[in-house]
């Protein structure tokens, strides 16, 4: 448990220091992120050999106690956190087209990678009430960052993330009303199937999803997440977003009664399929290239999505395996993919798709980057996106009666195929490249790719992650 | 219905209305009160809760202060954003903040 404190404690000291110092050092946080993620790593060891940990925050007995809980899901999400921030923090501190420079990036980062650590760490429902507050304050402000043209979405993202909030802790105050309790073990234990109980998780669920983006709830995500500066359109679509994805994943697997399971998770699967169609029919019409980025968010938490949803109706707990396959290899490829658009858009001046014309030439490197996070989101083997999808469609598989599912998989991953095509097609038209405006930056663009390959690289150990996640999700 | 019912109605009707209000209204300061009219609903379930034994529960009454924190600060953070979204709008104050800057310099 010390790790884990250490992992999430780390950038929260460090956000303080830079808003008490004034400093915006980018090595500072760099610094932090990379001690957050060796103690991460301890962590995850640590709930290896030893199992699931818990710390009563203040030494207060059970009922009055806040409590913290290691699981093995926590310990690996706290040290992919580190990662991913460790990741998109080099890229900033590099790049001149990141709009990070010497601005409140820096402390803002901190704490969004702290916020999100106590999110993973906590097990009742009003700390993650607090922790989803938090995350969302925090996301907004970085999206302002961006200036004047970015205030209108961030406030729109604000206010409908503080309705889901709202939404979510009325179903809080009715649980609580009903058993008393919020430790989310101790309610397992109690809760039965009544209409007070109905009401209260759908009305959580329904703020989740509004705070989670989950189609038909997105609409807000799309404009924030393009109009961010770079860094920070990758770190909301491969982390923030997938906050409240944690919370409904422990609300339906650990608390809701049986009777509940089906009729919602099946909602939950056709808004799933539904997602990766009209996301990826949005992403493909797109005019922008970080709005092809974004839309491709909204589609492809719709695997994430599906696979919560037939997790429910089929009780098959595998499916929590391909769940958080497809977070660890959508959020990778996700970074590569807006660090890349953000500096290809940025270089050749124009935030046009169109702009990318030959692109292949004047900057490969970014657009290799954005080709193989394309292909993970794909799922071309031997990805990490091909993974999770293999185990998603393992049940199918396995059961003949479920093919429509497999369709829509199958349509979901065509479309997907599309939009990162359309691109990848229009960067090879080397005839009449696009000009670059400034000399591109091969580190920066290096620094794109990093994750992508990371991505890529998952296939090395597949199959010990799977066998590792069904064993402690099961 | 018992007093408790009552005061339950109305906090999910609050809920219900500042909801409404969120997704009908068009000008930010509109939609910023709605969200503290939706606030103030799920508050007042919390309090009515809180009386359902025969002692007040004193966790509710805890939640309720530190919901009112989270909804002050986020209060505060939307309207800084709702009027500099104001201000960007306009082009002619674009020229605005100098002045007030020379003013100061003169006093």
């Amino acid at each position: 448990m010390t790790y884990a404190l250490i992992s999430f404690l780390l950038p929260l000291a460090t956000a303080l220091i830079m808003l008490l110092t004034g400093s915006r050092s980018a090595w500072l946080l760099v610094l932090a992120t990379g001690g957050s993620l060796v103690a991460g790593v301890l962590a995850l060891m640590d709930v290896m050999s030893g199992g699931s940990q818990m710390l009563h925050l203040g030494g207060w007995p059970e009922p009055l106690a806040i409590r913290f809980h290691l699981m093995p899901v926590s310990a690996l999400l706290l040290t992919f956190t580190a990662l991913v921030h460790l990741l998109v923090a080099l890229y900033a501190a590099r790049s001149q087209h990141s709009h990070t420079e010497r601005n409140d990036y820096w402390p803002l980062s901190a704490l969004l990678q702290a916020s999100l650590g106590a999110l993973w760490l906590s097990s009742d429902l009003f700390n993650w009430y607090v922790t989803l507050e938090l995350l969302g304050l925090i996301a907004v402000a970085l999206v302002a960052l961006s200036g004047p043209k970015a205030y209108r979405p961030a406030l729109n993202y604000l206010l409908l993330s503080l309705a889901g909030s709202l939404s979510y802790l009325l179903g809080v105050a009715l649980l609580y009303g009903q058993y008393g309790v919020l430790d989310i073990n101790l309610l397992a234990e109690v809760i039965t199937d009544d209409p007070t109980t109905r009401v209260a998780l759908v009305l959580m669920t329904v703020g989740l999803m509004v705070k989670g983006a989950l189609w038909p709830l997105h609409l807000w995500l799309p404009h924030a997440h393009a109009s961010a500066p770079t860094a920070v359109s990758a770190l909301l679509s491969a982390l923030v977003v997938k906050g409240p994805l944690f919370i409904l994943w422990l609300l339906w697997s650990e608390l809701a009664p049986q009777t509940m399971q089906y009729p919602v998770g099946m909602v939950m699967a056709v808004a799933g399929v539904l997602a990766l169609l009209a996301g990826g029919w949005a992403s493909f019409r797109a005019p922008y290239i970080k709005s092809v980025v974004a839309y491709s968010t909204v589609a492809q938490l719709g695997y994430a999505l599906l696979a919560l949803g037939l997790l429910m109706q089929w009780g098959d707990r595998d499916l929590s395996v391909a769940l958080w396959l497809f977070v660890i290899a959508h959020a990778l490829a996700k970074v590569s993919m807006f660090l890349a658009a953000g500096e290809m858009q940025a270089t050749l001046g124009s935030k046009r798709v169109s702009a990318l014309q030959g692109a292949t030439e004047t900057l490969p490197v970014a657009m290799f980057a954005f080709a193989v996070a394309g292909g993970s989101l794909i799922g071309l083997p031997p990805s990490g996106g091909f993974t999770a999808k293999w185990v998603l469609l393992q049940p199918i598989f396995e059961n003949p009666a479920y093919w429509p599912w497999a369709v829509g998989i199958f349509v979901g991953t065509l479309m997907s195929a599309a939009y990162v095509f359309r691109v990848v097609a229009l960067a090879f038209e080397r005839a009449n490249p696009t000009p670059a405006d400034f000399a591109p930056d091969k580190v920066a663009q290096w620094l794109a790719l990093l994750p992508a390959l990371l991505v890529w690289g998952m296939a090395l150990f597949s199959q010990s992650l799977i066998v590792w996640l069904t064993g402690v999700t099961a | 219905m018992t007093d408790i019912h009552f005061y339950l109605l109305i906090g999910v009707g609050l809920w219900a209305l500042g909801l409404h209000g969120l997704l009908v209204a068009r000008y930010a300061l509109r939609r910023i009160i709605a969200i503290n009219v939706m606030g103030n609903g799920v508050f007042m379930v919390m309090v009515t809760l809180a009386n359902r034994g025969d002692t007040a529960d004193p966790v509710l009454h805890a939640l309720v202060v530190t919901g009112l924190v989270v909804a002050v600060s986020a209060t505060a953070f939307a309207l800084r954003l709702a009027s500099a979204d104001g201000k960007s709008d306009s082009p002619e104050q674009d020229h605005q903040p100098a002045r007030p800057l020379s003013d100061r310099d003169k006093s």
